[in-house]
């Protein structure tokens, strides 16, 4: 019992940070509707800055006190950038995009503190003071208890703030009503600034003075946002305190869960304390909130418009498809091996990213899950293949059909929740598997499982097939038209879909649910069906990505990849299939990396600095993606002039007798 | 016999009443009215027959009980309507629209368009676009659209289900008089031609000048119903609705 206490109070620290975080988003919320992804990075920044001025990362030492001041302006200036660049420019788009955006602000600042940083996780020094006070015969470090008490202030202060201030009155009418906000002379730029930097310096703070109990990191700190976006839905993204209480407790409940982890009557992962049990802590905490709190987050009063990058009808399939394929044929043969790899990583990342095509280029739905979905494939099929020895086709079909299954289930069970809630959920719920299923060492685990090659009446099929290319070097081009053949096939089935009456369906719901189910559609059933479709695809590129390497680790398929896949898509353009084209050439290991890095000696890290300045440049100038621009370019050439029509033509109603 | 059978109708948002014990009936062919003043819960009424409020009563489309029937069950058997906001979907064209109500694909058919086979082009969405003259529009994108148009392309996707009722809510605002009139013909006609529409508006030359009968709502309970003439002349509508403008045909309330 005293070490559950013990455990309790030593989680107030990890308690207080993402009560800071979550503060900081429900304050962005309130100010200008943004649900910011990047609010855990920002913290993540200011630790880094604290640490690197502590400790002469730059040359000089500074004291403790000008360093944290120097923390929390780079903190600031995160926020005005954030703000100016990002935010600003996409107040009148949908809140995908919006939420896209902070996703983008999210990779560039992991990008920026691994280019400058490295990856190696840091121990920054402590601000608050390092005594121990004994409480109930335990002892325990006061920072905890100072931290928590800070949090708690710092919501009260904001909280006054809010109801007695001229600025809290402007930032609760411009968020009840936008248009009347700026009728009565207030300017929900100025709110939106001034909420974006209270977050941030909020943020910031926690992010220097807990730097010393969490470790300082490009991975853990910006994900801290994951449990932080669960209190805050708590707080209906509204009441600071229950923000403020629900990150403390979430803290408080992670310590605890982890000190029952290591007891001897809890289940272990071979003789290991079991993985991820915090994280699917928080994602059962975000389920359990949007039951209480219902599935839809405050509507604010917003001049917005709504509207998602259009998906025209395509023209042509066929013969794009086979001049592709005849390109990716010969390429397969021709290419040195690195690139016949690059070729086939991208081809990869495009089936997966295909995926996202269908759930929210058609359906309008961010799901974070895909990937997941990919991983478990892939792990499945180690599992199948190794374990219980199902040969090739079986072996792959059942895992597809198991994860499929899988997203299906998460599909029934999200049907009530949409938008951008659903994007938030399936965050945690991605990352819930990623730490729980696949760091687990009896499913998954880090070291990687084997999946062996694809063989069909004893022919290899697999990447050290016989047959090579010119150059004679792995990997076997036999692959590559594997999964060239698997790339066309579902390419052209997610093209072809947009002009079948399912997918006009899918058009309709994403249009308008209401009008959807007055026309006559299920828009349930709809719904599960995208569900499926999309996690179909998805398994079927996990399975691709276990061939393509021979084994499955769970590295591949965490959920800032799946993030990452997200942002590639939406820069690719995620209405179309050409777009996810664009997106899988840009995708980890694909051929755009790889001749960048081969012949400027770009890394791949700048690519993720790339794609996410992208990311936020093609949402607020081209949300159409390349994609689009392209397609768009080829149409305005043939357009003609459009005629004004009003009213009726001149056109005989058929004769009625009456 | 009626098609379209709506018994004692009550709906409450929060603590409000917004409609209260409505009940109306719709005979095949027959224009039927639904007037009355802003927030008297015309919108509220077609909202809880299609299912898209949770509603006491009952509704009976052609003999046939929807009582608790989800809305796209409603729509299927057979009941259309229009919203008043035209609520079209922005992301489709004109005909790809009429077509999400014209074709309802089965699991058969999705399947046989998955493996490419083309399904024949549906004759009701051309039907529909002629019956309002939208022919010229039907590849334009609905997000292109002017108000006027999209009221009527609403009007076009409705029909293009070849429904047995039409709820129709407010298809006129946006259209010039002269437009307005003609709509009026249109929607006439197709009464006519067998189909039962209920139409609400605020012009009240249209809706007397083509309805067979009128009912009319305040504060969400039936103050009158009849035919357009005895209605018109009903001194509890002329106070709760027409006003002393009711010989020029237009309410106080636009
Ligand atoms: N979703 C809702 N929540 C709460 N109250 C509502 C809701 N929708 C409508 N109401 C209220 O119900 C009443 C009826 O509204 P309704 O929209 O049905 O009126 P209407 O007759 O269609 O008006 P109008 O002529 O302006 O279209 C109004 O008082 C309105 O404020
Ligand atoms: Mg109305």
């Amino acid at each position: 019992m005293e070490q559950i206490l013990l455990f309790a109070v030593l989680g107030l620290g990890q308690g207080a940070l993402i009560a800071g975080i979550a503060l900081g988003v429900v304050v962005t919320y309130r100010g200008s509707g943004i649900i910011n992804l990047s609010t855990g990075a920002v913290a993540m920044a200011s630790a880094y800055a604290f640490w690197s001025l502590t400790t002469g990362f730059f040359g000089f030492t500074l004291p403790v006190g000008p360093a944290a001041a120097g923390a929390l302006v780079v903190a600031l200036a995160v926020g005005v950038l954030t703000e100016v660049a990002v935010f600003r420019p996409l107040r009148t788009s949908s809140p995908l995009a919006k939420l896209a955006g902070s996703l983008g602000v999210l990779l560039t600042m992991q990008a920026g503190v691994l280019l400058i940083f490295g990856t190696q996780p840091q121990q920054a020094p402590s601000i608050l003071p390092a005594d121990t006070i004994t409480f109930l015969g335990l002892t325990i470090p006061s920072d905890r208890f100072v931290l928590t008490g800070l949090v708690a202030a710092i919501a009260l202060a904001l909280g006054a703030v809010y109801r007695w201030s001229r600025f809290g009155l402007a930032t609760r009418a411009a968020s009840e009503n936008e248009q009347a906000a700026l009728l009565a002379g207030l300017s929900p730029n100025g709110v939106s600034l001034a909420n974006t930097l209270l977050a941030a310096l909020v943020a910031g703070l926690l992010g220097v003075l807990a730097a010393p109990i969490v470790q300082v990191d490009s991975i853990t700190l910006p994900l801290q946002v994951v449990p932080a976006l669960a209190a805050a839905l708590f707080a209906g993204f509204t009441s600071l305190g229950v923000a403020c209480t629900a990150g403390v407790l979430i803290g408080v409940s992670q310590s605890i869960l982890y000190y029952l982890s290591t007891q001897s009557w809890f289940p272990t992962d071979n003789g290991n304390a079991m993985p991820g049990l915090q994280q699917l802590l928080v994602f059962a905490l975000m389920v359990v909130a949007l039951y209480v709190r219902g599935a839809g987050l405050p509507r604010r009063g917003e001049a917005v418009e709504q509207r998602l990058p259009a998906v025209p009808l395509p023209d042509r399939l066929l013969r794009p498809a086979l001049v592709a394929a005849a390109v990716a044929v010969v390429a397969l043969i021709v290419l040195p091996f690195d690139f016949r790899q690059a070729l086939t990583n991208s081809m990869i990342g495009m089936v997966i990213v295909l995926s996202y095509v269908v759930i929210t280029g058609y359906v309008g739905q961010i799901s974070v899950m895909q990937l997941a979905l990919s991983g478990t494939a892939g792990f499945v099929l180690s599992h199948l293949a190794v374990r219980w020895g199902v040969p090739f086709p079986f072996s792959a079909l059942g895992a597809v059909l198991v994860a499929t299954l899988l997203g299906v289930a998460a599909g029934v069970s999200a049907l009530r929740v949409r938008g951008v809630s659903l994007a938030v959920v399936t965050l945690a719920a991605a990352l819930a598997v990623e730490q729980a299923l696949f760091n687990n060492t009896s499913f998954g685990g880090t070291a990687g499982v084997t999946v062996p090659p694809p063989t069909l009446f004893g022919i290899d099929l697999g990447p050290k097939a016989d047959f090579r290319g010119l150059d004679g070097n792995e990997p076997s081009p036999l692959f590559g038209f594997l999964v060239l053949a698997v790339t066309v096939a579902l390419g052209l089935y997610v093209a072809h879909l947009r002009r079948t009456g399912l997918g006009r369906q899918m058009l309709a719901v994403r249009s308008n649910e209401r009008a959807a189910a007055a026309a006559g559609i299920d828009v349930r059933a709809v719904k599960i069906t995208a569900f499926a479709i999309s996690s179909f695809i998805a398994s079927a590129a996990g399975t691709l990505y276990g061939y393509n390497f021979g084994s499955v680790s769970a590295a591949r398929f965490t959920a800032l990849a799946a993030l990452g896949l997200i942002g590639f898509a939406y820069i690719g353009g995620i209405t179309r299939v050409s777009g996810a084209l664009a997106a899988g050439l840009m995708s980890t290991g694909a051929l755009l990396p790889h001749a960048l890095e081969k012949w400027f000696g770009i890394k791949g890290t700048w690519a993720l600095l790339f794609g996410g300045v992208s990311l936020v440049v093609t949402l607020i100038a081209n949300p159409d993606g390349i994609a689009g621009a392209a397609h768009r370019r080829k149409t305005a050439k043939k357009a003609k002039s459009p005629e004004v029509f009003r009213g009726f033509t001149p056109v005989e109603v058929k004769e009625v007798t009456s | 016999m009626s098609v379209l059978s709506v018994q004692s109708v009550s709906v409450s948002y929060g603590g409000v009443h917004a409609l209260s014990d409505v009940s109306l009936e719709v005979r095949a062919g027959q224009l039927v009215g639904l007037i009355g003043p802003n927030g008297a819960g015309k919108t509220t009424f077609v909202d809880a027959v299609t299912g898209l409020v949770p509603a006491r009563g009952r509704v009976e489309l052609d003999g046939r009980d929807l009582t608790g029937r989800p809305p796209h069950t409603r729509a299927r058997r057979g009941l259309a309507r229009t919203f008043q906001s035209s609520e079209l979907f922005d992301d489709l064209t004109v005909s790809e629209n009429l077509l999400v109500t014209a074709d309802r694909p089965s699991w058969w058919t999705a399947l046989g368009e998955t493996l490419g086979r083309r399904t024949p082009a549906n004759p009701a969405v051309a039907e529909a676009l002629a019956v309002l003259g939208l022919q010229d529009l039907a590849d334009a994108s609905a997000h292109e659209l002017s108000q006027g148009q999209r009221k009527l392309v609403g009007v076009a996707r409705a029909l293009a289900a070849r429904p047995l009722v039409i709820c129709l809510d407010e298809p006129a605002a946006g259209l010039d008089t002269a437009e307005s009139a003609e709509l009026g013909r249109r929607l006439r006609a197709v009464a006519d031609a067998g189909t039962a529409l209920l139409l609400i508006d605020h012009d009240m030359s249209l809706v007397m000048g083509i309805c067979d009968h009128v009912v009319v709502l305040e504060f969400g309970r039936v103050i009158a119903s009849g035919p357009p003439a005895r209605v018109r002349t009903d001194p509890a509508v002329i106070a709760a609705y027409l006003g002393a403008s009711a010989t020029t045909g237009t309410p106080e309330t636009p």
